[in-house]
This record gives C-alpha cells, sequence and structure tokens, in this order.
C-alpha cells in the first residue's frame, strides 16, 4: 500500500516542475496502468496508447490531485477507468461484429480461439495453469460487458477492495459485489460453452 | 436474480454475501444460511459454482509485462524529454543563470530554434544551396574576391572617394566606347565612297506562269528584290524617245543628262 505523505510530497515536487519526481511516478505506475488497460482493451497496441493518454492526462491534472480525498492510487485509476470508458465508445462500432474465434490482434498468427484450446489436458483447472489457456481466458474475458469486465479487472486482478472500486466506478459497495459476481460467473459459461464445443 | 425464498434466505441476500462468502469473511450462522440455500436453490447453487470457476480463471492470468519503451514513450509525451536526460538534469547541480542569459535562452528557444528548424529541411535547405551556388558564381563572374571586401574601408571619406572613382571610371569606359563606334562609322563611310557604283538594275524576267508563284523554290519576284536599306545615289538616265522626225535629222538630237537622288522608300 502506497505512503499517502510520500506520494503527496511526490506530487507536490512534480507540480513545481520536478522532472524526476514525475519519473519516479510514471516508474511505479505504468505497469499497473498499462496491465488494466491491456485486459480492458484486450490489445497491447491499444493498451500501450491508453497508457500514455492515461499519464498525459495525469500530467495534465496533477494538481486537481487532493490527498484528503483517497489514495493516489484510487486516483489514477479513475483516470485509467474513465479513458477505458471513453475507449469503448469510441470503438463501439469496430467490435460490433467481433466473435469468439477472432485472433487475438497482437499474435498476427494466433489461431482462433477454439483452436487454442488443447485437447488432451484432463481438467480446466490444469489448463488455466499454462500460458495458452491464460490467453483464452483473456479473451474471454474481453467478450464480457464494460461494466462487468472493469469490476472483475479492478477486484480479481488488481486486487482492489470494494470501496475503492466503488470510488472509481462510482457506484456503490452492492452494485459493486453484484457486477463481480456476475462477471466471474459470466466469464465461467463463456468458457464452459467454448469447452463444451470443442469437445 | 428471481427474489425467492429458500431455507429462510433471498436470492438478492445471496447475492449480496456471495462475495463475502468467497473472500472468506462469511462465518457463523450466516454461512450456515447461506450453504444451505445454494444447495437448495436452483438458481443460487450453480451461481455460485460458476462464480468460483470465474474466479479461477481470472486468478490464473498472469501481469503482462509493458513494453520497454513505454516509459520512455510517456515520459516523451508529457515532459519532453527522454529518460536519460531526465537523470542527468536531477543529478547535477543547476547552475546560476542570469537574467541575460536567461533572456537569450528563450530567444534562441522561442524564435530561433523555430526557423532554424524550418531551414534544416530539405526543401528549403535545397533552396538555399541554389541560391549560394547561384551568388558564387556570380561573383566569380564579376571577379569579385573575399579578399577585396575584406579591404574595403567605411569611411565616409573611403565612400565618397570610391564613388567619384567608380563614376570616372564609367565615364571614361563610355568616352572610349563613343570613339571606337565614332572611328566605326568614318571607316564605313569611306569604304563606301571608294566602292564603284552599282550597276543598273536588271532586266526584267519574262513573265511566269502564275503556278509559279507559290514555287518558293526559286528566285522571289521582282517586288522582293527591293532592296529597303539602300540610301546610294543612283544615277538614272533620262533619253527621248527614238522616233524619226522629219524635222530633225536623228544624229542631231541634243542629248541631256539628268541626275537626281533617288530614294527607294
Amino acid at each position: 500500500m502506497e505512503d499517502v505523505q510520500v506520494v503527496a510530497m511526490l506530487v507536490r515536487r512534480c507540480i513545481a516542475g520536478d522532472a524526476a519526481a514525475w519519473e519516479e511516478i510514471v516508474q511505479t505506475y505504468h505497469r499497473r496502468i498499462y496491465n488494466i488497460c491491456y485486459r480492458f482493451a484486450g490489445s497491447a497496441d491499444d493498451a500501450q496508447d491508453l497508457s500514455q493518454e492515461v499519464f498525459i492526462k495525469m500530467y495534465r491534472t496533477l494538481s486537481s490531485y487532493d490527498h484528503t480525498k483517497g489514495a493516489f492510487v484510487t486516483w489514477v485509476t479513475t483516470i485509467t477507468r474513465n479513458l477505458l470508458v471513453d475507449h469503448f465508445r469510441k470503438t463501439k462500432q469496430d467490435r460490433m461484429t467481433d466473435s469468439m474465434d477472432t485472433p487475438a490482434s497482437e499474435r498476427e498468427d494466433a489461431q482462433p480461439l477454439s483452436e487454442q484450446i488443447p485437447d488432451h489436458s484432463p481438467t480446466p483447472d490444469a489448463r488455466a495453469r499454462s500460458r495458452e489457456v491464460g490467453e483464452v481466458v483473456h479473451v474471454a474475458l474481453g467478450k464480457l460487458s464494460p461494466e462487468l469486465r472493469e469490476a472483475v479487472i479492478l477486484r480479481d486482478l488488481q486486487d482492489m477492495d470494494y470501496r475503492e472500486i466503488a470510488t472509481v466506478l462510482k457506484v456503490p459497495e452492492g452494485t459493486v459485489k453484484s457486477r463481480i459476481n456476475r462477471g466471474r460467473a459470466e466469464l465461467a459459461r463463456l468458457l464452459q460453452r467454448t469447452y463444451r464445443q470443442v469437445m | 436474480m428471481p427474489d425467492h425464498t429458500s431455507n429462510g434466505m433471498q436470492c438478492n441476500e445471496f447475492d449480496l454475501l456471495l462475495s463475502d462468502a468467497m473472500d472468506g469473511v462469511l462465518s457463523g450462522s450466516g454461512l450456515e444460511r447461506f450453504q444451505t440455500h445454494a444447495q437448495a436453490c436452483k438458481v443460487c447453487g450453480p451461481l455460485l459454482a460458476e462464480a468460483e470457476a470465474g474466479r479461477n480463471w481470472l486468478k490464473g492470468l498472469t501481469e503482462v509485462e509493458p513494453p520497454a519503451s513505454l516509459v520512455t514513450n510517456i515520459l516523451a509525451s508529457t515532459t519532453g524529454v527522454d529518460t536519460q536526460r531526465l537523470r542527468v538534469t536531477a543529478r547535477s547541480p543547476q547552475p546560476r543563470v542570469s537574467w541575460w542569459e536567461h533572456m537569450q535562452a528563450v530567444l534562441s528557444e522561442s524564435l530561433f530554434e523555430p526557423i532554424w528548424a524550418m531551414v534544416r529541411q530539405p526543401r528549403f535547405a535545397m533552396s538555399f544551396g541554389m541560391a549560394f551556388f547561384a551568388l558564387s558564381v556570380g561573383l566569380t563572374v564579376a571577379g569579385v574576391k573575399p579578399t577585396d571586401l575584406r579591404q574595403i574601408s567605411l569611411r565616409p571619406s573611403a565612400i565618397r572617394h570610391t564613388y567619384y572613382a567608380t563614376q570616372a571610371r564609367v565615364v571614361h569606359y563610355y568616352e572610349n566606347v563613343r570613339i571606337v563606334y565614332e572611328v566605326e562609322s568614318r571607316v564605313r563611310e569611306i569604304k563606301r565612297n571608294v566602292a564603284p557604283a552599282e550597276p543598273g538594275p536588271r532586266e526584267s524576267r519574262p513573265a511566269k506562269p502564275k503556278d509559279d508563284k507559290n514555287d518558293t523554290t526559286q528566285q522571289p519576284e521582282q517586288k522582293q528584290e527591293r532592296n529597303y536599306s539602300q540610301t546610294d545615289n543612283q544615277l538614272i538616265l533620262a533619253s527621248a524617245p527614238v522616233v524619226p522626225s522629219p524635222s530633225l535629222p536623228l544624229c542631231d538630237l541634243p542629248v541631256v543628262s539628268v541626275t537626281t537622288d533617288r530614294r527607294f522608300v
């Protein structure tokens, strides 16, 4: 967990024009932001562009951060989520024709989802540990509705607590919990359906 | 989610407690009621199983490594400088800068840098190169040497002296040219006077058929043989018709010679 005072000092130095402080912020948070963007957008290229946009917005609005209102990581995640929602709205038309068999965009030679699932693995748990199955889950995650997707990403991939997620998503905690449960269940149903088609 | 009661717990309540149960926060009677409802309800039981499966799938996802260039790109797009420069700047102490140096730096950044950046573009560089080449060729042809330019004095008296000297040189050159032309015209006149008189006009050719009018390979027509630049005096003899008269014998006829200045215009 971040030390609130240390981060607040870092932000103050950055606002005062200390380039090294800004670099420290970028070094600390770029991995987290890139992962959120990658899991939400589904593509490495989009994730890179979105991460850059997030930091540009952060750099411009850094003076608006108030450490008394919440943790810096929550503020950063809120900016990221807002940009992801904008990105989702912009690219809505592009995803209309997507299907589960769409190859992963970052790998040109990627096989369709149904062909990526190996036949010889005995149980789903064993498959989940392999890298290939990780790709399958990543693709399935992209098929969730954006509300459910962002909730499970923040909870299960970023380990944020319900209160922080509620702050970022601007919804009550009960809604957050409900979305997380439905998101997990929907993901499992998608993957089970895919396995049934293959087997 | 259907809202029906099973074993003293509604499905809505089950949905709210599902996260806590999966996180291991639920205990005691609450957990007991939750488990009983999950076993009895045909909707909530599968929901619990699916949510657990989904969470297990997500836990299998590992963190992805961002591209190596991401931090550099972010820093370049925000602060406009690369990481290496940032580190060097952060470590080195900032020297004291006077207001004049600061002003110079601001001017060079805001005024000269854009101009220099534009000049460095290939199209402009090519134009400047051609202009320089043309200038150097022109100066070479005119005989101007850079060493001569170094000796030029910019004092008012020196400038005045240079002006009068140049003026005298131009007048002298003009006078020389005038004398040369005058001598040339005199020589031309003498030649013209010494040359013999031109023979009389040739006999007119017999009339050609009209078909030859368009034949440009032959000699031009008589009219076109007129020399419009001829200004010489031409001798024209007047003579009386040779017709026998009963009153005067043929040998006694007076001969009159008349000279006229004829100018073909």
